[in-house]
């Protein structure tokens, strides 16, 4: 084939992604560097109001160290959960493994904004779990589970714990059983093999499953929403508020890069952290 | 080491259970007969499916999502096998950033790509009229899937056969149809389930480009489970559901792949 005919096949993609994804974020660093106006999205002329604004109001600046939090510990509760159900699935018979792939993988067939709706059932005040606490006679008064840090962490683990298990599924199926064997017969634990060989191996898993939960986390808005019931404020949740209720683009979009510069920074220690320490 | 191995196991069927028991509970509640979300239900009855029947507003937004799905389907279907034949066959040098480019919608926040999209699309005079940057999110969002999909059918298959059967006479067309096309047929069609449940389920992009006008279903349902706890939203959730099981089935049935 000619070579002009062969970059036919590439040319609308690329141009797609030109167009609709490096264009149109490029035009989001433009805007967060804008006057801001009034009446009007955005005025003219540039300035770094929409940062200064960010950094010297505490009620928008505090959401991102508590955003950061978030994600971080939605991270760690998807790495607990999951390494059991991976290190499960990466060792079950061949028969067994496909049906439990279906249901660590069976969350994704359902919405988000469905899944999220699911956990406002289980966990609101007159919800399944406070319902049935209460029936037994074990509570009182319902227990705070919903509209606040607790209940939006549960559902965002739940809502990204495959994108947890199947980076670590990933990693742990490359890893010869051979040499997890070998340790065994040479005299080492069970727990010494876990630590000195199954987690180093598996050590490229937890870190794109933990980088992937944080990065969705963080950046996820219907969750927090709909769980925290707009008590529980992300920077996510903000930013969507300043850009469409209150139509302050060049603010919006300097909370919004903001926001994803920090997700950089924390992703750039984890990566250097977890290298130092593990090889 | 006698008690940990028991822990671990209990530990791990938690964990089977987390993750199915708020599908499972939606199930359920939306065959509530009650007038609220109440547990225990208060009886079962399919009067929340009949309300929803007669809903215009769900029904609205399930057609217009299934519209949409299938258009940003079909759209990245074609594109994103093209780019899959490209990076398999003819990449060299550029098969990373041809990867990368391909895969960014997938690696980017999806809530920022869909400001970024709303700020473009309003400098260069269109806004979210006519549902084109809708549209554009939504073959954006489902790109990576097909391409992943075909990329991964491709893979490992070198093509020898498609140019013998050039050599033995076949026209360029023909070889595509008869060799080519029967190779990546699985992976297309994975990648089109995959697209197709993308798109019926994304939020981002659809909440923030919708425009004004009938609106996708996830952000109707949403709208709706602001204001409103009868287990209408349930119903519609658990038909939404089972759309998604239908297609999964049948593509399993047609194109058969474990």
């Amino acid at each position: 084939m000619k070579r002009a005919r062969i970059l036919m096949l590439i040319a609308p993609v690329a141009a797609l992604i030109f167009l609709f994804i490096v264009l149109p974020y490029v035009t989001v660093l433009m805007m967060s560097f804008r006057a801001p106006a009034e009446g009007q999205p955005y005025g003219a002329g540039f300035s770094v109001e929409g940062y200064r604004q960010f950094f010297s109001q505490s009620y928008y600046a505090l959401s991102l160290p508590q955003t950061m939090g978030l994600g971080i510990v939605t991270s760690l509760v998807c790495l607990l959960l999951g390494y059991p159900v991976a290190l499960h699935i990466a060792t079950a018979p061949k028969r067994w493994r496909g049906l439990l792939y279906g249901i660590v993988l069976s969350p994704l067939l359902v919405g988000i904004v469905v899944r999220s709706y699911g956990w406002t059932i289980l966990l609101g005040n007159a919800g399944v779990i406070n319902t049935t606490l209460r029936n037994l006679g074990l509570i009182e008064r319902p227990l705070p589970l919903m509209y606040n840090e607790f209940g939006v962490v549960l559902a965002l683990a739940h809502v990204f714990l495959p994108f947890m298990v199947l980076p670590l599924l990933a990693s742990l199926q490359t890893a010869d059983p051979a040499v997890r064997q070998a340790a065994r017969s040479l005299g080492a634990g069970r727990f010494t093999v876990f630590r000195r060989v199954t987690l180093p191996m598996s050590m490229p898993g937890i870190q794109s499953g933990c980088i992937l939960v944080f990065v969705l986390a963080i950046s996820s808005y219907v969750t927090p929403a709909l769980v925290g019931g707009m008590r529980v404020k992300t920077t996510t949740l903000l930013v969507v508020d300043a850009l469409i209720d209150q139509f302050q683009w060049p603010f919006g979009s300097a909370m919004a890069l903001t926001l994803a510069v920090s997700a950089g920074i924390v992703v750039l220690i984890f990566a250097r952290l977890t290298r130092i320490r593990w090889s | 080491m006698g008690l940990v191995t028991p822990l671990l196991s209990l530990l791990r069927a938690l964990v089977y259970v987390f993750l199915l028991a708020p599908i499972v509970v939606v199930v359920l509640a939306s065959l509530n007969a009650g007038n609220f979300l109440t547990f225990p239900p208060q009886g079962l009855s399919l009067r929340w499916f009949w309300t929803f029947l007669n809903n215009d507003v769900f029904i609205d937004a399930i057609v217009y999502s299934l519209i949409l799905a299938a258009l940003a389907t079909a759209v990245s279907l074609v594109l994103g096998t093209m780019a899959a034949l490209y990076f398999v066959r003819h990449a060299r040098r550029e098969a990373e950033a041809v990867r990368i480019a391909v895969l960014l919608p997938l690696i980017l926040p999806e809530i920022l790509t869909a400001i970024a999209l709303l700020f473009f699309f309003y400098e260069i005079g269109i806004g979210t009229q006519y549902k084109i940057a809708l549209f554009t999110g939504h073959v954006l969002m489902t790109l990576p899937f097909v391409f992943l999909n075909v990329t991964t059918s491709l893979q490992g298959r070198d093509d020898a056969v498609e140019l013998a059967a050039r050599t033995l006479g076949a026209s360029r067309l023909t070889a595509f149809r008869r060799i080519t096309l029967p190779l990546i047929a699985p992976g297309m069609a994975t990648g089109g389930v995959f697209a197709f449940i993308i798109s019926f389920d994304t939020f981002g992009i659809s909440f923030i480009l919708k425009g004004t006008g009938s609106a996708p279903l996830p952000i109707q349902l949403y709208d709706y489970l602001r204001f409103n706890f009868t287990p209408e939203a349930a119903a519609v959730s658990t038909v939404s559901i089972l759309l998604t099981l239908v297609l999964v089935t049948v593509s399993n049935m047609l194109f058969g792949r474990d």
